[in-house]
């Protein structure tokens, strides 16, 4: 029946250790950092794990509905399917609450809540109000115009919903890291910036000017940012030029081939944070 | 300086209301604090505009910075104009945009000027990375007409764009072409939705008109409602039809939702229907051709007028779906045919 499709006794006791596994070690870890990585490393198990048992359940409920009965299936009224995908849907958002999708059921659906977040900080929520008819609808949400959402629900609304919010998720997800990266660049870094910070809506070209400082010597470089996958925080291209007349010593040039790599590897602000710091270190070694 | 753009400036500023004038001015950001010190406000306005503009001389002002203003005026009484909605589309699995606005915005321009030797085309952006753009239209021999322009506004990397014709239309597909090329585009459709309130508009298109989300709050919240509909009543006043009272009210509030209605002024139909009647015979009956006419609802703001109807007593509840699906078509323009 359809009540089995809810996570039963061992999943949710499996999962109530972890999460007290989680929080005895938060506890003991005084640095931040280190929870962190506790926590990320355990959410990523918790995540994986997760992942697993509603695969594995899934294949079950599969094998069960091939192997029953023909009469059976012609006697399943509409108002059983109906609620079998409620109970689907219920299930995949109890499973992926860690995840940040959250979820109420209503009397039409299911509203899914998808709560971004980037490194750890909490970013904002977006909904998907969900009218579960055939076929499965989106009722009315709060996804910026931007997202492809219509191409998203296209791909996987009727045929996979679970893939659908996953796939939601990355994209939100992935959004709200690269404008976080760029609100916080122009935030706290704005004494860097030559000009102001180009962006567009999905933050997924950005351009600025930027200045930097090494012993007593100061040059202007040029940043164009691009992230052609749209479920990614880091840049899939960048290219940093020398802005000005002057060509630039080699000392610079491995400077500005390093920032290019940095832009790559490393979230945005932190690569003008760790500029800050090496030109306080810059600093009290001249002084 | 340039008279004409002296002239221009004059007759932007005469149009402002003097209770906007310094928040308009302000926003302009051409003169500064201390010139705007040594002004007047309290003089006669074709005096204040004279005194304006010769400030504005004083600071070299150009056409860009005169269309500029007229931007901000526009900005501020936006629903002086009516505004149409384009939806543009791209070919299927396209790559994604990797356009900024300034690529755009450089694209736009190119295009309308490699087409007409004289156009005046000027940008201003807004928050939420959105952009306005205030089209001048010339032709191969005269000047841009700086008193009928277009405007646009555009959200990057969204298929919609909010135009505002002027009275050239002979412009239109020209236009349409530099949006839908410049936003990296194939194809551009007009949509049935036009009206003064642009915000309302945008409210429509994207979807932002219910914010109201069930969350694990939110449930408690309806019954409180409920509570307060029945303690505000007046006990000396009995209601003979309660249970239908409170069925319209329950229907219109599954219809309508909780929110404000995003503000149109109107809606038409355009009717090409048999004539059905329940009466026999009658010369309308036998007509083989369609009727054709026109129906159009209006008012100062019809989709609250329309969810007032029901509970009014003047309409039953539920209100025809061709009324309801308004918003969530994005449609307020509609042809009906016999199926």
């Amino acid at each position: 029946t359809a009540r089995t499709l809810v996570p039963g006794l061992s999943v949710l006791a499996h999962l109530e250790k972890l999460e007290t596994q989680v929080n005895r070690s938060r506890k003991k870890l005084e640095e931040p950092q280190g929870a962190q990585a506790v926590e990320s490393s355990l959410g990523t198990k918790i995540r994986d794990k997760l992942r697993s048992e509603v695969k594995q359940r899934q294949a079950r409920v599969a094998v069960r509905d091939t192997s029953v009965e023909p009469d059976q299936t012609l006697e399943i009224s509409e108002q059983k399917a109906w609620e079998r995908k409620r109970e689907n849907v219920k299930a995949i958002l109890q499973a992926y609450r860690f995840t940040g999708l959250s979820g109420k059921l209503t009397s039409r659906g299911v509203c899914v809540c998808i709560h971004t977040a980037f490194e750890g900080t909490l970013l904002d929520s977006y909904f998907v109000d969900l009218v579960i008819q055939k076929p499965l609808r989106i009722h009315h949400h709060s996804i910026p115009a931007f997202i492809p959402l219509e191409e998203i629900s296209a791909k996987y609304l009727q045929t996979n919903i679970q893939h659908f919010l996953f796939s939601l998720c990355e994209y939100l997800n992935a959004y709200a890291g690269r404008k976080y990266q760029a609100d916080q660049l122009q935030r706290d870094f704005a004494a860097f910036l030559a000009g102001p910070l180009q962006r567009n809506s999905l933050c997924n070209v950005l351009s600025f000017t930027y200045k930097v400082e090494l012993r007593g010597q100061a040059f202007t470089f040029c940043a164009r940012l691009l992230y052609k996958d749209l479920t990614v925080t880091l840049p899939t291209d960048v290219t940093v030029t020398h802005q000005g007349m002057d060509t630039l010593p080699t000392s610079w040039e491995e400077q500005r081939a390093s920032h290019e790599n940095l832009f790559c590897t490393k979230a945005l602000h932190k690569v003008f944070a760790s500029f800050t710091q090496r030109e306080k270190l810059d600093m009290s070694l001249v002084h | 300086m340039d008279e004409t753009v002296a002239e221009f400036i004059k007759r932007t500023i005469l149009k402002i209301p003097m209770t906007k004038m310094m928040t308009v001015l302000k926003a302009w950001d051409f003169l500064s604090e201390n010139q705007l010190q040594t002004v007047n406000f309290r003089k006669r306005k074709e005096s204040l505009a004279q005194d304006l503009v010769l400030l504005c001389e004083e600071n070299g002002v150009s056409l860009n910075d005169a269309a500029l203003l007229d931007i901000i005026y526009t900005q501020f009484h936006r629903h002086q104009r009516v505004w149409d909605l384009f939806q543009m589309a791209k070919e299927p699995g396209e790559d994604i945009d990797l356009s900024d606005m300034e690529q755009f915005k450089s694209s736009f321009k190119k295009i309308l000027q490699r087409a007409l030797k004289n156009v005046t085309v000027t940008f201003r952006d807004t928050e939420e990375n959105a952009v306005w753009i205030r089209i001048a239209w010339g032709t191969q021999y005269r000047k841009p007409n700086q008193y009928k322009p277009a405007y646009v506004m555009y959200y990057s990397q969204t298929p919609y764009a909010f135009i505002s014709f002027s009275q050239l239309r002979s412009n239109t597909p020209l236009l349409c072409q530099a949006l839908t090329i410049a936003s990296k585009h194939h194809q551009i459709v007009k949509m049935d939705l036009r009206s003064r309130y642009l915000d309302s508009l945008k409210a429509i298109v994207f979807k932002q008109y219910n914010q109201n989300f069930e969350t694990h709050n939110s449930a408690t919240h309806l019954q409180e409602r409920r509570l307060g509909l029945d303690i505000n009543m007046d006990s000396r006043i009995i209601h003979e039809n309660r249970i239908e009272k409170d069925r319209v009210h329950r229907v219109t509030q599954e219809i309508f939702g909780d929110y404000s209605q995003p503000r149109l002024e109107f809606a038409q139909y355009k009717l090409e229907t048999k004539f059905k009647s329940d009466l026999n015979g009658g010369i309308l009956a036998e007509r083989e051709e369609p009727l054709r006419c026109l129906v159009k609802f209006s008012s100062p703001h019809l989709l609250e007028a329309l969810k007032s109807l029901a509970s009014a007593g003047i309409a039953d509840a539920p209100l025809s779906p061709l009324l309801t699906c308004i918003p969530s078509k994005g449609m307020n323009y509609f042809k009906i045919k016999d199926k």
